[in-house]
């Protein structure tokens, strides 16, 4: 194969891979370019790739794909990198191959509730596609504006209406993947449900991209609710408010959000760019949605009332119109970047917890606040038990990264010593490898490993994600806190 | 090695496990532990082994004939129910029927529709994916299942998933075990996200005398384009309706369940858009129930293959289920009405038209279903979908292949299974191609 000219650059492999992908446009390999794909959303660990390619159909993944098989390169798939685990960090000098170029909405099809996309599709335009004819698409991370189905595929991704709609995995009906050897594959021909065979559907739908490259997407669409309310409520004291939340479960609603956050939340997302006036001093927020039929709108609305105030509620009002809900739920999904207005740096974290644990989890969080000196914010999605403590810290003061990150840990741990669990949306990625093992025993994580073996063998498809490595545990940590340090 | 033989080296290494034999020999383990145990025996001897519920899948498939057969008939009950948090774990050997005596006892609920409740254990149907017609509103197996605890073929117990209702740590493994039909593994333990029991439950049975499906089409499609939510969208076709509702033509089952005001707005919503020339009835709680739980028990199972046979007056009965496109269902159900109306097999049919999953019972002369089978069958993938036999009588065993064609990712599966269950001795070959 020629050169292409315009590639400055000995690496061989370079040339290789932009003659696959047709250009020199499609495809970064200077160290200044690369500089942008060094991390995701997950910032404290940095490793730069060998070169970013961004294919525009299945064939030119497949093809990278395959060339990275059989040359022995590693490689991983990356989409908006929006997320907080690291899951597209390129930890082994990988290939990037970026998703972004392949974005197109590809078919809609309303009569059967179902459309198909590319992976760099962004998640949010799925719904304003289709929201004129009144339908949308469940899923909705907070990053929805900007992050990609195909990420949310690779992540499982949730959201805040996940409590009554469920996460990305329930709404996934076909996949095409190009597998770790180039071969290309299709599950769930057409969309079509149940599938005879094993549900591979399901294993790879959060698989942090470890088993394949997903290159086309059937989602499930929804028609939207005929009616929907919100309500804000105040509490005085954070026991009061997680019995709220229990309280309002048994009495057999389902809301279709149920968002609480702390005080220290609350001082972050008033002094951050969507500020609604929440009260400075109270303990606890809570954003209660229930949607569906209008005509039983209502008496649930005025159950969920009742419940709060028989638990000492200081204030609950109903959201008057869409653009007070619009506000009250811009307030909370920036919540993460709104601690940027009170902190240097955050760390956030992701554990699920048994609802009915609320009140004693986030005793023990406060208690890993005080004990490291660092605030702690709590976010979360009460309603399913999803918590999202972010520990505030400053990365110039020595040592305080460091300190962060064994809080967000202890966090975790406090999560899955009740009989929780370690992410519930984020995923494992880099960050929680090692928490893995809070939860799974090495048997359980090897029966884990064994299946990416079938996928993987050579496990060149971003190697060294969601699994600890058996007895580097503390080799990992050293070089999480020196990476860190930098 | 001979059943007696068998027998005795069992009884030898597990004196304290009850166990008969016949043809085979089946075990009846009352904890985890002896699962553990009889499944190291088998994977070091290399003795098949299957596992059975209530028996109703029985004819499900290919079912193995194994050396071995793990009854969990005495390994059931409820392990841990925590109301407030809506999650229960129970033992794979509790019947559902049990189950969700269990859970009305706190208003609550597990949201799934299989059929035979009162006989199917939550491990069959977890194994087998079976599903009904309300997974229209509450989705299936793998949309409430959050944790497993399952005897790998060596003995190992595994856990996946967890006890919350939101959890991405590692592989969903639990997917993976869900309509595996038995052949990776023992689940033990199933964990169930849970909803709470709806306030009020209605069912409109509207029936379309002159057989018109363009007239069915219209009318579904305008009402999943309205915002009215039925938990069951289903089609039956005139056969099926005819035994079930006492009227011979297409007939859709809408089912809606929440508090009394929006069921009620709902059945209203119906009234105002019943199309001409049909007739609409409303059922209420009780008689929604009743109705649905005839359906349940429509098909033949496993629990009455015993009694079939070729004999000049016994009929064969077989049970099929049919994945296809949302609105495509109208014409498979109408080639069902076909082969009916044609006397080539008698078809009683029903299918989800916001699911795309149909249920066919096909009796006749065994020929005769066998036709029918490959009939449906080759129809269905034209269409773009699939056919599998639920419920196979053992005199079609050898002219039926349960499953039809393998996916292209095949070879996936095989490596799945090759690492899991090496020695192959976990129900081999009762799965789709011969897995």
């Amino acid at each position: 194969m020629a050169f292409l000219k315009e590639i400055k650059t000995n690496d061989q492999h370079i040339h290789k891979l932009a003659g696959i992908v047709g250009s020199a446009r499609s495809i970064l390999y200077k160290k200044e370019d690369l500089l942008a794909y060094d991390c995701d959303g997950f910032t404290i660990h940095k490793h730069l790739p060998r070169a970013v390619v961004f294919p525009k159909n299945t064939e030119e993944v497949a093809a990278v794909v395959k060339y990275c098989h059989e040359n022995d390169l590693p490689f991983l798939a990356r989409g908006a990198g929006t997320g907080l685990s690291g899951g597209a960090i390129p930890l082994n000098n990988e290939i990037i191959i970026s998703m972004v170029k392949m974005k197109r909405l590809l078919r809609v099809d309303l009569e059967n509730r179902r459309a198909v996309v590319e992976p760099g599709f962004v998640n949010l335009k799925l719904t304003n596609s289709i929201s004129e004819r009144g339908y949308y698409y469940a899923p909705d991370p907070s990053s929805q504006y900007c992050c990609t189905i195909g990420g949310n595929v690779a992540e499982n991704a949730g959201g805040a209406h996940c409590l009554k709609y469920g996460v990305t995995t329930n709404h996934i009906l076909g996949l095409e993947v190009v597998l770790p050897n180039g071969e290309i594959i299709e599950i769930g021909k057409d969309g079509v449900a149940d599938e005879p065979g094993y549900d591979l559907l399901g294993l790879l739908t959060g698989s942090e991209g470890t088993l394949g490259i997903v290159t086309k997407i059937t989602v499930r669409i929804l028609k939207n609710p005929e009616g929907k309310q919100t309500v804000l409520a105040y509490f005085d004291n954070v026991a009061d408010g997680s019995q709220a939340v229990s309280d309002i479960i048994s009495s057999g609603i389902v809301p279709a959000a149920l968002e609480m956050m702390d005080k220290t939340a609350i001082e972050g997302v008033e002094a951050a760019a969507f500020p609604v006036g929440h009260p400075k001093d109270i303990e606890a927020v809570l954003l209660i949605e229930v949607d569906g039929i209008t005509a039983g709108i209502d008496e649930q609305i005025e159950q969920i009332l009742t419940v709060c105030r028989s638990r000492n509620v200081r204030e609950v009002k109903v959201a008057r119109d869409e653009a007070e809900r619009g506000r009250w739920w811009a307030n909370r999904k920036t919540g993460f970047g709104a601690m940027g207005a009170i902190s240097p740096d955050y760390l956030v974290q992701d554990g699920v917890i048994p609802r009915s644990k609320l009140p004693e989890v986030l005793a023990r969080i406060n208690q890993i606040s005080e004990e490291s000196g660092l605030r702690i914010a709590n976010i979360f999605h009460a309603g399913d038990g999803n918590l999202h403590p972010l520990v505030l810290f400053d990365a110039r003061v020595p040592g305080e990264t460091e300190k962060a990150l064994e809080a967000g840990s202890l966090c975790l741990k406090v999560c899955a010593d009740v009989g929780g669990t370690i992410t519930g949306e984020h995923g494992v990625g880099i960050e929680k490898r090692e928490e893995m093992r809070f939860v799974f025993t090495e048997e359980e994580i090897a029966a884990q490993t064994d299946v990416r073996e079938v996928f993987n063998p050579k496990n060149l498809l971003n190697a060294g994600k969601l699994f600890p490595s058996p007895g580097r545990c503390v080799e990992i940590k050293k070089e999480m806190k020196a990476s860190a340090a930098l | 090695m001979v059943t007696a033989e068998l027998l005795a080296d069992l009884k030898a290494i597990f004196p304290e496990l009850k166990m008969a034999g016949e043809e085979s020999v089946t075990i009846f383990p009352k904890k985890e532990e002896e699962i553990a145990k009889v499944m190291a025996y088998c994977n070091d001897s290399k003795t098949t082994v299957s596992v059975v519920g209530g028996g109703t899948k029985q004819g499900w498939g290919t079912p193995a004939k194994t050396q071995i057969q793990l009854s969990l008939e005495d390994y059931t009950g409820i392990v841990e129910h925590t109301p407030g948090d809506m999650t229960v774990t129970v033992k794979a050997g509790t019947t559902f029927k049990e189950l969700q005596g269990f859970l009305a006892q706190h208003s609550q609920k597990l949201a799934l529709d299989p059929s035979w409740p009162a006989y199917a254990t939550v491990g069959g149907v977890i194994a087998s994916n079976d599903s009904g017609p309300k997974r229209l509103g509450y989705g299936i197996a793998r949309d409430s299942v959050i944790g497993l605890r399952t005897v790998y073929p060596d003995g190992r117990i595994i856990r996946s998933g967890g006890r919350v209702v939101k959890n991405v740590a590692g592989y969903d493994m639990n997917k993976l075990f869900i309509g595996s039909m038995g052949t990776l593994g023992i689940i033990s333990e199933v964990t169930f996200k849970l909803r709470p029991l709806p306030k009020c439950e209605s069912l409109a049975l509207l029936s379309f005398p002159e057989g018109n499906l363009e007239e069915v089409r219209r009318f579904a499609i305008k009402l999943l384009d309205s915002m009215m939510e039925p938990v069951a969208l289903e089609l039956l076709n005139p056969f099926m309706a005819g035994n079930m509702a006492d009227r011979n033509c297409y007939t859709l089952a809408i089912s809606f369940e929440d508090v009394e005001t929006s069921v009620r707005y709902q059945e209203q919503y119906i009234k105002a858009n019943q199309p001409a020339r049909t007739s609409l009835d409303i059922l209420t709680d009780e008689e929604a129930k009743a109705f649905w739980n005839k359906l349940y028990t429509a098909a033949p199972c496993g629990l009455d293959s015993l009694e079939e046979g070729t004999g000049s007056n016994k009929e064969t009965a077989a049970a099929m289920k049919i994945g296809i496109v949302n609105l495509k269902v109208l014409d498979v159900i109408r080639e069902c009405q076909l082969l009916s109306d044609g006397g080539q097999v008698a078809a009683e049919a029903h299918g989800g038209l916001g699911t795309g999953i149909c249920q066919v019972v096909l009796r006749g002369s065994d020929d005769q279903v066998a036709a029918g089978i490959m009939h449906l069958r080759k129809f269905a993938v034209q269409e773009g979908g699939y056919a599998v036999v639920k419920h196979l009588p053992e005199v079609l065993g050898g002219k039926v292949d349960a499953w039809g064609d393998k996916p292209s990712y095949f070879p996936l599966m095989e490596g799945i299974k090759a690492k899991m269950d090496p020695n192959r001795i976990l129900n081999p070959n009762a799965f789709i191609g011969g897995i």
